[in-house]
């Protein structure tokens, strides 16, 4: 049974004298208990527009929205026992931090104690112990954000909304934070939605994550499917960093499968058992097709392609180079360092089973085979 | 966000109705009242429908009064010559020296740079009545009384605070690194000024030139004590309809119709000059 | 062409100093990253050699000769600021051929051709900015810097507005770009990966000070300071406590109550009272089983991360480290109990109150 159910949810603003604005289109969602979900795209995709109708910031155009087995879209925010987080903060601000994070939990008629204890144990998970006593506008972007936060998962909630909820985060914090936050969610049973254009911040903290473009939903699933099991040429070129090489093929049948050419000297064969029967169909009424490998499956050092690299960085955790393969540029990334220099000719294994193809329509007809 | 129930619309179509209403028919009424003869107006009751005339604007334009106790000679046209110089003077005397001073307030911190800046706003706050004395005293010593160039320099008064403190703002909104990348691109401060920050606050000294100049022409105290008859502008020309044999109505409303077009127009005319073209290709923020 | 070379400037704004004797120098056809935490002074500093701000006190040299009282105009730098900073009432043609105009450069036409098309923007030369995305901006605003072949490039974090994918694609193509000009090259950044990928040589600015200048990969491996290897590493490096016991030629420490030995370091005769020891994520390694000499702990949460899978470990005392690590590597799931260990040579060591770096353990160097 899902906890949180959207069910054809449509969203379309008008405005005088401009054509309306489709910003959310037939979405379906259902969301676990105890889920950690991550609507993840591009600014105007429609993410912010679906957590707002969760919230209940924005109507419903049509549509339907479901709170453990409670039909919210028609109640008023404060009736559908979400708790919220703001992109902008929204701290009070004559009140201390303190002040802000006990704010709600006031309302929830708990004693003083249990107050206090809730809000010294959600400040020592973000670490704003030391500025409890502060006004919101004493503190930094990062601390605000902190406290936002906190203030958002100390209540007691059905779901949390968590709007961008790392962007202005010290560097250095992040990557702690995003593990206790996790984990207490988990600890919990918390469900949460976040909104983020940042991929990593999506893949670090979701269960599953939402990729949504254009108002529609592109894909829903955890980050390993995303990655290795992408839908279509939108979610393989959005998911992954540095983003996935494609190149244009054209199609030729060959003996038991299918010669896929990208240029002068590289081809690559496909054989027809690893395809599906349909994928069969598409490549055989294709004249060109996208092929898709990811950065990472890109062996430098070995294989029959020859790279002329254009660029080797070393970031410290590992290597990026971009080189010209067959007219290509291509950009591959391993954990160890390279030692080729710009202008260098190396050797790189470009392996047809590493290969995503995808239709003319732009849909995923075969997938890299999963390591 | 969409409010859009009917009860809504509807009471905020009446809500809009009743303040076009409270605004408009001053103005509505004046311009039917510059159609009737003295006698149509001073009817009771008021009758919306009437024979026009343009008798009223006949006279302003011939200079030739005729009231019940004799013929007049008025010299509105030449009054309204009178405004137009003097304001556009004023404006383009205000532009020259306020928008190079609002770029100054603008980029520059200097000591005294705030204090400087509010006095000059502060003249706006002090009633006229109460400079007017000492003033009028000033100018007969210096010459300057009943002269267009002692009037122009008095309207500094209005159309200098105004010009500075709008300008400045937008001075303010165009990020100096644009200015800053004119400069390092081998331009002299001169020229980044002339061709970078003058022509993106354009909208906005447009605007303040236009206020500026319906300040200068809807003045009447200062011309009303420091000008005679002719150097006179339409606001103080005006009381010459109060005559010995009663007020000409008619005339003037039909003088305010006339005194009222040129700056309407204008403003008409620029409102879609200042609407368009605000938005700098610079990040915000 | 000619070098850059900041002699011991200072810059304070009333109480706020900006810069405290910085001293660089940079080689034409080299790219020096400016790199730190915001509000460190690094757009102050760049500020101060375009000729926006003057320094207070040092000098600052092109070629040799100071341009510390030259206007902006007559200094031969060329600027991309983070905002852009186009002239939103000219096309993008226009905006580049600013700075050819204003020195009667021949061929401006021909000029800007070539340059649009190595910045790939010759389609939307006759766009106004306002129609240009956030990429066509960013590339218009580098052509513009680039055209008048300066002597001295200031590129002002300009990759901090466009998206991570462009952002990416320009970070694979600035360095070569950067180095046809062969100009000197200041590179402002807060991303430490931007900051190794396109630089020679990083200059870590904290609070006004140079705290390190050196190769991307001699920083990160060797890092001057506690503060200088927070700021290189995603996830950031692990600190804890300890005061390491010299004890029969050995070095050990402990942490969360488990002795875990040390490198000796030939140079460190004397043990420290009290000092950070850092491990970097990906040093960390995980297993479920002791095979002794490992701190026992509990897996928080795996967040992965940069393809990689990483873990928020806490210790018995409360403290907390992360491990980073491939995917495939991962043998412990959340919640679980497991052993942290780390190569002793893996360990850096920290002066407990001066933040700096102890001795020169030789750091495992990457194939």
């Amino acid at each position: 049974m899902g906890m949180l159910e959207i069910r054809n949810v449509d969203k379309v603003y008008h405005t005088r004298g401009k054509p309306p604005v489709h910003a959310v289109r037939a979405l379906d969602m259902d969301i676990r208990s105890g889920e950690i979900v991550a609507l993840l795209g591009s600014s105007g995709c429609g993410k912010t527009s679906t957590l707002r109708m969760i919230a209940g910031f924005e109507s419903v155009s049509s549509g339907s929205i479901a709170l453990a087995q409670r039909p919210i879209h028609e109640l008023p925010p404060a009736k559908r026992r979400v708790a919220m987080a703001f992109e902008g903060y929204s701290l009070y601000p004559p009140l201390t931090v303190r002040e802000n994070i006990a704010f709600a939990l006031k309302a929830q008629q708990l004693s003083r104690s249990e107050i206090a204890q809730r809000v010294d144990n959600i400040a020592r998970l973000v670490e704003i112990e030391d500025i409890l006593d502060s006004h919101p506008r004493a503190l930094s972007g990062g601390q605000q954000q902190r406290v936002s936060l906190a203030r958002a998962l100390v209540r007691d909630a059905d779901l949390y909304l968590l709007d961008e909820p790392m962007g202005q985060l010290e560097p250095q914090l992040r990557a702690v934070l995003r593990g206790r936050i996790k984990g207490l969610l988990a600890e919990r049973g918390m469900t949460a939605i976040f909104v983020t254009h940042d991929q990593t911040e999506a893949s670090a903290l979701a269960d599953r994550i939402a990729v949504m473009e254009d108002g529609v939903l592109q894909q829903f699933a955890n980050e390993r499917e995303l990655k290795n099991r992408p839908a279509n040429l939108f979610v393989a070129s959005f998911i992954g960093e540095p983003p996935m090489n494609l190149l244009e093929t054209t199609v030729r049948r060959a003996e038991a499968g299918f010669r896929l050419t990208a240029g002068s000297g590289m081809a690559f064969d496909i054989p027809s058992q690893t395809l599906a029967p349909a994928a069969q169909q598409a490549l055989a009424q294709a004249d060109r097709i996208k092929v898709g490998i990811r950065p990472q499956r890109i062996a430098i050092g070995s294989g029959e392609a020859r790279l002329r690299v254009v660029s080797n960085q070393w970031l410290g955790d590992q290597s990026h180079v971009a080189g010209e393969c067959a007219g290509h540029l291509l950009v591959a990334v391993t954990s160890s360092r390279v030692a080729a220099r710009p202008g260098d000719v190396v050797p790189c294994a470009l392996d047809a089973k590493n290969l995503h193809l995808f239709g003319t329509d732009g849909l995923c007809i075969r997938h890299a085979e999963a390591r | 966000m969409d409010h859009s129930s009917l009860a809504g619309r509807i009471f905020r179509g009446i809500a809009l109705a009743m303040v076009l209403v409270f605004f408009m028919f001053p103005i509505v009424w004046i311009l039917l009242m510059s159609f009737q003869t003295n006698e149509q107006i001073l009817r009771i009751p008021p009758r919306i429908l009437f024979e026009p005339t343009l008798a009223n604007y006949e006279a302003l334009i011939s200079g030739q009064l005729r009231t019940a106790a004799g013929n007049l000679q008025i010299s509105f046209m030449r009054n309204l010559m009178n405004s137009f110089l003097l304001s556009s003077a004023s404006v383009i005397l205000a532009l020259l020296l306020g928008v190079p001073a609002a770029y100054a307030f603008a980029r520059f911190k200097f000591r005294l740079g705030e204090t400087i800046a509010f006095t000059l706003l502060s003249f706006r706050f002090a009633p006229p009545l109460l400079v007017l004395l000492p003033l009028s005293l000033y100018y007969q010593q210096l010459g300057l009384n009943d002269t267009y160039f002692g009037i122009v320099w008095v309207y500094q008064l209005i159309a200098l605070p105004l010009i500075l403190w709008i300008v400045r703002g937008y001075f303010e909104d165009i990020s100096p690194d644009i200015e800053h990348a004119y400069r390092l691109a081998g331009h002299s401060w001169r020229e980044a000024f002339t061709r970078i920050a003058v022509p993106l606050a354009g909208p906005g000294i447009a605007a303040a030139g236009l206020l500026s100049f319906i300040f200068c022409w809807n003045n009447f105290v200062f011309a009303l004590i420091l000008a005679s008859a002719d150097k006179q502008p339409v606001t103080v020309g005006a009381l010459a309809f109060v005559t010995a044999s009663g007020i000409q109505y008619g005339q003037i409303a039909a003088a305010i119709v006339l005194s009222v077009t040129p700056t309407l127009l204008l403003a008409l005319y620029a409102q879609r000059y200042l609407v368009e073209g605000l938005s700098l290709g610079a990040v915000k923020g | 062409m000619a070098r850059l070379e900041l002699k011991a400037v200072d810059k304070c704004f009333g109480a706020v100093s900006c810069a405290k004797g910085v001293s660089l120098t940079v080689e034409p056809g080299e790219i020096v990253a400016v790199f730190g935490p915001s509000g460190s002074g690094k757009t102050v500093l760049l500020r101060m050699i375009a000729g926006m701000f003057e320094p207070d006190d040092g000098d600052i040299l092109v070629g040799g000769r100071s341009i510390v009282d030259a206007p902006p105009e007559q200094r031969g730098i060329g600027m991309a600021f983070q905002n852009f900073a186009l002239f939103p009432h000219m096309s993008a043609r226009d905006n580049i051929a600013s700075g050819l105009r204003a020195t009667g450069a021949s061929d401006i036409a021909a000029k800007v051709t070539a340059m649009s098309r190595l910045l790939k923007i010759e389609h939307v030369l006759g766009h106004r900015p306002r129609e240009l995305s956030n990429g066509q901006k960013q590339r218009t605003a580098l052509a513009r810097a680039l055209i008048g072949n300066p002597e001295v490039l200031l590129l002002d974090d300009p990759l901090r507005n466009v998206d991570a994918k462009l952002r990416y694609e320009m970070r694979l193509e600035l360095p070569s770009l950067l180095r046809r000009s062969s100009a000197a090259a200041l590179y402002v950044t807060q991303d430490y990966r931007e900051a190794m990928a396109i630089a020679d040589r990083i200059a870590v600015l904290i609070n006004g000070r140079l705290v390190q200048v050196a190769r991307p990969e001699e920083i990160y491996a060797r890092p001057a300071s506690v503060a200088v290897a927070r700021l290189f590493g995603d996830p950031s490096i692990n600190l804890s406590e300890v005061s390491p016991v010299a004890d029969q030629g050995r070095l050990t420490a402990a942490i969360a109550g488990t002795e875990i030995m040390l490198d000796r370091n030939e140079r460190e005769t004397s043990t420290r009272q009290r000092c950070w020891l850092g491990v970097r994520p990906d040093d960390v390694v995980v297993t479920r089983q002791n095979s002794g000499g490992a701190i026992p702990a509990r897996v928080v949460a795996i967040t992965p991360m940069h393809e990689r899978a990483v873990l928020l470990l806490r210790f018995a005392d409360g403290s907390e480290w992360l491990a980073a690590m491939a995917p495939e590597a991962l043998e412990a799931g959340a919640d679980e109990e497991v052993f942290v260990q780390f190569a002793p040579e893996a360990a850096l060591l920290f002066d407990h109150a001066s933040g700096e770096r102890i001795g020169l353990p030789p750091r495992r160097q990457a194939a």
